[in-house]
């Protein structure tokens, strides 16, 4: 009884600190809006080449929750993410851990703090179904066939992403950006290689629910079987698009049809997320600062005194720097400055932004910067196109910083009371992250001015301008890195996979390049309104 | 230089003023602000350091008005705010070259004044180690180098002495003292005896409004005569303090000897002794909380 109250408060607490934020009322918008286009049938679910199923409860109820397994998922985590994070930053976990608290009572209570917030999500995409179905809806509305594939296919699904943004923090590697990119990836690998949309569906296919996190092979059988049903030209298959269908022919779908082995598989997944919650806190080093310091004096980037905690000054084991003389007058008086001595200099201010940018990279970070310079340099245009692309990858973790870095280690009220703040330090932080691009890419710019390809130099002028406005636009107005990381890394997989309105760098022949540069300036000037509101708001 | 405040006001709720209708007057020289927790003392300094936006009221320096004109002030200012955090991968002399180059400090005036205030707040030996390796105190003497980069004609610091040890605490007042002269520094703390010893003039500021402003040797003045001093038995104390303000208690072998604040001999065995700051501190704030 006593552990459930105190799982009950820690998850409360939790959940109470993140739903006061603005940054929940940002992520209801979002989830309102995910659920608009899948209920209004811009998201849909198809049977190839063209066959959908007639909009009801459980159309609407399915494509929710597919758009939830792809979406949330994947979002979700980076939504989610960031509790632990926030009781290192804030010092609460060293009060914690001074508690009997247990490690896997407090991976526990994040992981059901987690699984609230997207929760919330899923039931209020369960109101705004009720509610498109009424509108959209061509049939009565069927309140469990509605609800009944968020509730058992959503909700485990959430389980687990909730579970995962819990491991990722628990394991100090992977609670930064690192963690977010190999988020990213392993996502997308996981999806792609447990929804088998191409076989789901065709004869002889048999459903694996117990790998299948997502529930799309579930829903993806059950509609293709309909669709064949009516079309028994059908051969099988799923997707799910945003494209639009020339000739759509309809068929009526009643929804899954729920078995014991649907059901123990859904609940199997809860069971895993708590094992992976489970398995979390064997990672978690409860807010010990020895645990992390022995990791980084292993990976020697850091002093053998490195305070873990910044901030936590009684923590610290640095000795105090010894006093020189026993008399403790001050030793030296200073020098008074005259105003031509203080005369501001931009090139000074973009060095020192410079240096503050590239401070802390690894050796082995300008190695493999200087490799792909290389590389770009002397391949073909078409490589070099791709290595431009992983060039600009590369310092993603430093652009993120952009704009966020004074919230994040609480240099605003330093920073913001120096002269112009918005004419000094944004633009020379703007400029040193173009520079850092600029020289990341100079390799590329080589190779397309040798071959006159100046659709392509274009392309990345355009890119060196876009990059840091938006990395500028994104850290000024959300104050963290996340969101930057998330988009920037989804931005770059769509510009591989030739996405042409993604297309800042003039890769694809519908580039619409011609946007890019005045979004830059677009972006720009958000940064300049977001960092006016932090100044008079510090 | 002169530093004029008037009617500043900070509405953070609709019931709630962080700081209210304050007026105040300031040239060259130390000025103490004291105050209990939550006394509006932070709110005064972000609003003087242009970090924060007053909901009423104006602020002027020499005739300019900083709300307006922020850049003005912000040119000959130095501020140490009472919660700071510096970038964990710089080393102390990299942010503070950095800090010197957002400031606007030329190559080579930055450089001496740098390798100067190193030594002031005695961090020489640990200049070149991370930020990330350095304790709170040794953060905070970071944090007074910054503030003294650009030489500045307006001096803010809040709660600075937070976190350094005895000694670093007193080559802090030392150094205040070898500052004052033609700059104004405004000195924020809930700790008398840090303002005690630099501080031209005192302002005690309680529940977002100024209570008193006055010299030190002002400030004493109002207690000439009513502070008392005798020994009572340890019983005696719950009593004493439901009549009195009790400003210190010595635990001594024959009982507790008290210092209490009172127009009138509290005591037969009571003798008067001479006020410190502490007790006029005490004094002001008792009597404004009696009347809020």
């Amino acid at each position: 009884m006593k552990t459930l109250r105190i799982l009950y408060h820690m998850a409360r607490a939790d959940f109470l600190e993140r739903t006061r934020s603005y940054g929940f009322l940002l992520m209801l918008a979002l989830v309102m809006w995910i659920g608009y286009l899948s209920a209004s049938g811009q998201f849909r679910m198809r049977v190839p080449p063209d066959h959908i199923g007639i909009i009801n409860s459980a159309w609407v109820g399915a494509t929710m929750t597919v758009t939830v397994s792809f979406l949330l998922g994947w979002v979700g985590f980076y939504i989610v993410k960031g509790s632990v994070s926030r009781d290192y930053t804030t010092g609460v976990g060293q009060i914690m851990a001074t508690t009997p608290l247990s490690r896997p009572l407090y991976m526990l209570g994040k992981w059901l703090s987690n699984f609230a917030i997207l929760g919330i999500t899923i039931f209020i995409l369960m109101l705004e179904g009720l509610v498109m179905n009424l509108v959209f809806g061509s049939e009565g509305l069927n309140l469990w066939a509605l609800v009944a594939p968020l509730l058992v296919i959503s909700l485990p699904c959430m389980g687990l992403i909730a579970a995962f943004a819990v491991l990722f923090e628990s394991v100090s590697w992977l609670r930064g950006g690192l963690g977010n990119i190999i988020y990213f990836f392993a996502f997308l690998f996981a999806l792609i290689s447990t929804s088998a949309l191409t076989t789901v569906g065709t004869p002889g296919f048999k459903i694996n629910p117990y790998s299948d996190f997502t529930g799309w092979q579930i829903i993806g059988d059950s509609v293709s079987h309909a669709a064949h049903a009516a079309y028994p030209d059908v051969t099988g298959g799923f997707a799910f698009s945003i494209t639009n269908l020339s000739a759509t022919k309809y068929f009526h779908w009643s929804g899954v049809q729920w078995n014991a082995d649907i059901l123990l598989s859904r609940l199997f997944f809860l069971l895993v997320a708590i094992g992976i919650v489970l398995l979390a806190s064997l990672f978690f080093d409860r807010f010990n600062p020895s645990r992390l310091r022995l990791i980084r004096k292993r990976k020697g980037s850091f002093t053998d005194n490195a305070d873990p905690f910044p901030g936590s000054g009684p923590l610290s084991t640095v000795p105090e720097a010894p006093i020189a003389q026993a008399s403790i007058q001050v030793e030296r008086r200073l020098t008074p400055l005259n105003n031509a001595q203080a005369r501001f200099r931009f090139d000074a201010l973009f060095i020192a932004e410079l240096k503050l940018l590239l401070k802390g990279q690894r050796w082995w970070w300008y190695g493999i910067a200087i490799g792909l310079v290389f590389a770009q340099a002397f391949n073909s245009l078409e490589v070099s196109r791709i290595l431009l692309i992983i060039s600009w990858v590369w310092p993603i973790l430093i652009l993120s910083g952009l704009g966020c870095r004074e919230s994040r280690f609480d240099t605003r009220q330093i920073v913001f009371s120096a002269p112009r703040p918005l004419l000094h330090q944004l633009p020379a932080a703007w400029l040193s992250a173009l520079v850092v691009l600029a020289l990341l890419g100079s390799g590329a710019l080589l190779r397309f001015i040798l071959a006159g390809a100046t659709v392509s130099i274009l392309g990345w002028i355009t890119g060196a301008l876009f990059i840091p406005s938006l990395a500028l636009a994104f850290g000024t107005l959300t104050g963290s890195s996340k969101a930057f990381e998330v988009l920037y890394v989804l931005w770059m997989y769509l510009l591989t996979q030739n996405v042409p309105m993604f297309d800042f760098a003039g890769l694809t022949p519908q580039s619409p390049l011609y946007i890019y540069a005045p979004l830059a300036l677009l972006l720009l000037a958000l940064a300049v309104f977001a960092r006016r509101r932090q100044l008079r708001s510090a | 230089m002169k530093l004029s405040i008037s009617h500043l006001s900070k509405q953070y709720r609709r019931d709630f003023w962080g700081l209210r209708d304050f007026d105040l007057e300031l040239g060259p020289g130390v000025i103490g602000l004291l105050g209990p927790n939550g006394a509006g003392k932070s709110t005064l300094m972000r609003m003087l350091a242009t970090i924060t936006r007053p909901t009423e009221g104006t602020i002027l320096w020499d005739g300019v008005d900083i709300l307006k004109s922020p850049d003005t002030l912000r040119s000959v200012l130095g501020y140490l705010p009472q919660d700071f955090g510096v970038y964990p991968n710089l080393t102390a002399l990299e942010f503070l070259e950095y800090m010197a180059a957002i400031k606007g400090l030329d190559a080579r005036s930055a450089r001496r004044r740098i390798d100067e205030l190193l030594v002031v707040v005695n961090l020489v030996n640990a200049a070149k180690r991370p930020l990330s390796g350095y304790s709170g105190g040794m953060k905070q003497r970071v944090g007074i180098a910054q503030a003294l980069l650009n030489d500045p004609l307006l001096l803010i610091v809040d709660e600075p002495t937070v976190g350094l040890d005895p000694e670093e605490r007193v080559r802090f007042r030392n150094l205040l003292s070898d500052l004052s002269g033609e700059r104004i520094i405004l000195l924020s703390t809930h700790i008398v005896s840090d303002v005690e010893a630099t501080a031209t003039e005192i302002v005690v500021i309680n529940h977002g409004r100024k209570i008193k402003y006055a010299a030190p040797e002002k400030l004493l003045g109002l207690l000439e005569g009513k502070v008392w001093q005798w020994v009572i038995p340890s019983t005696e104390l719950t009593a004493l303090k439901q009549k009195h303000i009790i400003s210190a208690t010595v635990r001594r072998e024959d009982g507790l000897q008290v210092r209490v604040i009172s127009e009138a001999p509290p005591s037969a065995d009571a003798l008067p002794i001479a006020p410190s700051l502490e007790d006029v501190y005490l004094q002001l704030v008792s009597e404004n909380g009696k009347k809020q």
